[in-house]
């Protein structure tokens, strides 16, 4: 297999004055090459930290990465030739210049012959729907133009592996769509590309990912096709129960017999609790621990197990719940 | 392709964004008008608190021109030092680009050379607009066609380096500050006070004038000094010859390189190690 990224026991610490935090505990990674791998984890789980291990950007407490076959310690310059970043979710950009000054620019530190840049700059403006503002100053675009534009700033300089962190995080429905399009187009022009994205939103990791790892506390807990990540918790039945507001349930939700996994999650006013069953009769306990709540039940559905369901079964909680000491 | 072209194209780049940061942020109108305003007043303010103190001694021409020729070109320092160890703190904090500059393949040093020489421009006009004006408002003794060029331009040449080295050392080790505003400004006012640009080394309390001694930017205004005003100058080394001024400077120019490039390697490595190049900042 030809391989992309490998890490071996990759490690990192911050340390403060007062307090140590491992951001990353032992991980152990392989994308091949061609692929579009999602690193799926809540807030906090370590995802950038890895982003910017295997960027150059930061380096590791312990362990080992290559990238493309070079150690990101030590052959960084090489490196950097064939790699390139873009994080979502921040208002980036030199505001006083053009757009495709910018972006430009971009391509000359990257070495690249100018006018072959200034066109594909072009293409890329259009595809992403920003031709019209290719000649605005940089400062007077709206959040989401401007992380596209960001987008286009790590396509440009036709990266051999391309890394996304949290992509799409605050962005719009509609914009959203247009960065994934994006990644699956540029991936589908060469099949030797490569994408490792992060987020922590499970639709997009099934809906774009060939391949994800589902991180936690600097661990992978566990990697695979979305497919066989669901298939995990296939035996069990998802029963999703919309209940009215309340106090505290989740705990004895989870202590009912019958019940492998539960998480909860707002919607609409509403909790949503996710329940995945080991059997049938469980739902009869589950019934009755709600109606002793005194809440009441608004909806019943049974569905199909998503990725959110694999890492709830995995980790023992929602990826949007707070993290219980 | 070669490498060298790579950097090149890199270096452009970096200049031309460090000349749009500093140039861009008004109309092009007001920019010319700062432009030429700055450095005008914060001269005029030096010779009018000048005048007053000394009261129009006898010595007051040749001081005014020594005062005079350490101001014009300390914008080097100024634009130099300030512009460039600033401009690493705002790519960092305000503009949040400095990490997807920094994983770039332009090499570091290059894009901040290029970043820094984007200042030249503007120093070298602010210079020339402070001489320009002070020779004819003050009657200075300083006759263009009578002013040393050679040994003006190679001063200023090393002078240049070691700024732009010190400035880059002292960017990169700002990155450690989580707040690293306005050090820049902190930092060349320091090298003011000890250059001899507003008042010759040997006032300077001992430690300070040994310390002085061994900056390359004394050695800088000295010769810019012997340049401009020849024997009119007043000299900080009356004992050394044109030649051993320039020396000095070359060497001084030398260690500090060395020195710059020690501390940069360290503060770049320490802010990968401790993931500086895109903390979160107070901006
Ligand atoms: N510069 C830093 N100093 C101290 N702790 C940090 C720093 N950056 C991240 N962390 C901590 O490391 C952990 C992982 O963070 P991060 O890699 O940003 O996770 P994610 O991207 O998955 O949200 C978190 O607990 C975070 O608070
Ligand atoms: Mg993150």
């Amino acid at each position: 297999m030809d391989i992309a990224v490998e890490t071996r026991a990759l490690r990192r610490v911050y340390r403060s004055r007062n307090q140590e935090v491992v951001a990353l505990d032992g991980v152990d990674l392989r994308v091949a090459r061609g692929q579009r791998y999602g690193v799926l984890g809540p807030n906090g789980a370590g995802k950038t930290t890895m982003i910017k291990i295997l960027v150059t950007l930061l380096l590791p407490s312990s362990g080992e990465a290559r990238v493309d076959g070079l150690d990101v310690v030590h052959q960084f310059r090489e490196l950097r030739h064939r790699i390139a970043m873009v994080s979502g979710g921040e208002n980036v950009g030199f505001g006083m210049l053009k757009v495709k000054e910018q972006l430009w620019m971009f391509s000359q530190f990257y070495g690249m012959p100018s006018a072959p840049s200034k066109r594909r700059i072009g293409e890329l403006l259009e595809r992403l729907g920003l031709s019209e503002a290719a000649d605005r100053r940089v400062s007077a675009l709206s959040s989401g133009m401007r992380q596209k534009m960001n987008l286009i700033r790590g396509l440009i300089t036709n990266p051999r592996i391309l890394f996304l962190d949290e992509p799409t995080v605050a962005l719009d429905v509609g914009a959203a769509r247009d960065v994934r399009d994006e990644v699956r187009r540029w991936m589908a022009e060469d099949p030797t590309r490569t994408v490792i994205l992060t987020t922590h939103y499970m639709m997009e990791a099934d809906e774009l990912c060939d391949r994800v790892a589902i991180v936690n506390r600097g661990r992978i807990v566990a990697e695979g096709t979305p497919a066989e990540l669901k298939q995990r918790v296939q035996q069990n039945a998802i029963v999703d129960l919309q209940l009215s507001p309340g106090g505290r349930l989740l705990d004895a939700l989870r202590a009912v017999e019958g019940v492998a996994a539960a998480s909860v999650t707002e919607q609409d006013g509403l909790d949503r609790f996710s329940l995945q069953l080991s059997n049938d009769a469980a739902l009869g306990g589950v019934m009755r621990v709600v109606e002793g709540s005194g809440r009441q039940i608004r909806g019943v559905q049974k569905r199909e197990p998503t990725l959110e369901d694999a890492f709830v079964k995995l980790v023992g909680r929602g990826m949007a719940e707070e993290e219980q000491a | 392709m070669s490498t060298a072209i790579r950097q090149w194209r890199g270096f452009k780049a970096a200049t031309r964004l460090g000349w749009q940061i500093s140039s861009n942020w008004t109309q092009p109108l007001v920019f010319v008008l700062y432009s030429v305003l700055r450095p005008l007043s914060a001269a005029f303010i030096l010779v009018v608190m000048y005048r007053v103190i000394s009261g129009g001694g006898a010595n007051t021409a040749a001081y005014l021109a020594f005062l005079v020729s350490g101001v014009a070109f300390w914008s080097f320092v100024q634009y130099g030092f300030a512009g460039l160890s600033n401009g690493i703190a705002e790519d960092r904090g305000e503009y949040k680009m400095l990490k997807y500059v920094y994983t770039s393949p332009a090499h570091f040093y290059v894009y901040l050379l290029g970043r820094g020489l984007a200042q030249l421009a503007s120093a070298v006009a602010s210079a020339l607009i402070v001489l320009i004006v002070a020779t004819i408002a003050l009657g200075l003794p300083i006759n263009p066609l009578h002013i040393n060029y050679p040994l003006l331009l190679a001063a200023s040449s090393l002078a240049l380096l070691a700024v732009i080295g010190l400035a880059m050392a002292f960017g990169v080790l700002l990155l450690q500050a989580r707040d690293a505003h306005g050090y820049g400004e902190l930092g060349s006012g320091v090298l003011y006070v000890i250059s001899g640009a507003i008042f010759p080394i040997s006032v300077l309390p001992g430690i300070l004038a040994t310390i002085a001694s061994l900056s390359p930017l004394v050695y800088w205004m000295e010769s810019i000094r012997r340049s401009l005003l020849g024997s009119q100058a007043i000299r900080m080394f009356p004992s050394l010859s044109d030649g051993d001024v320039l020396l000095r400077l070359l060497v001084t120019t030398a260690a500090t390189l060395i020195l710059a490039h020690l501390v940069f390697s360290w503060a770049d490595r320490t802010a990968r190690q401790k993931g500086l190049i895109d903390m979160e900042t107070n901006w």
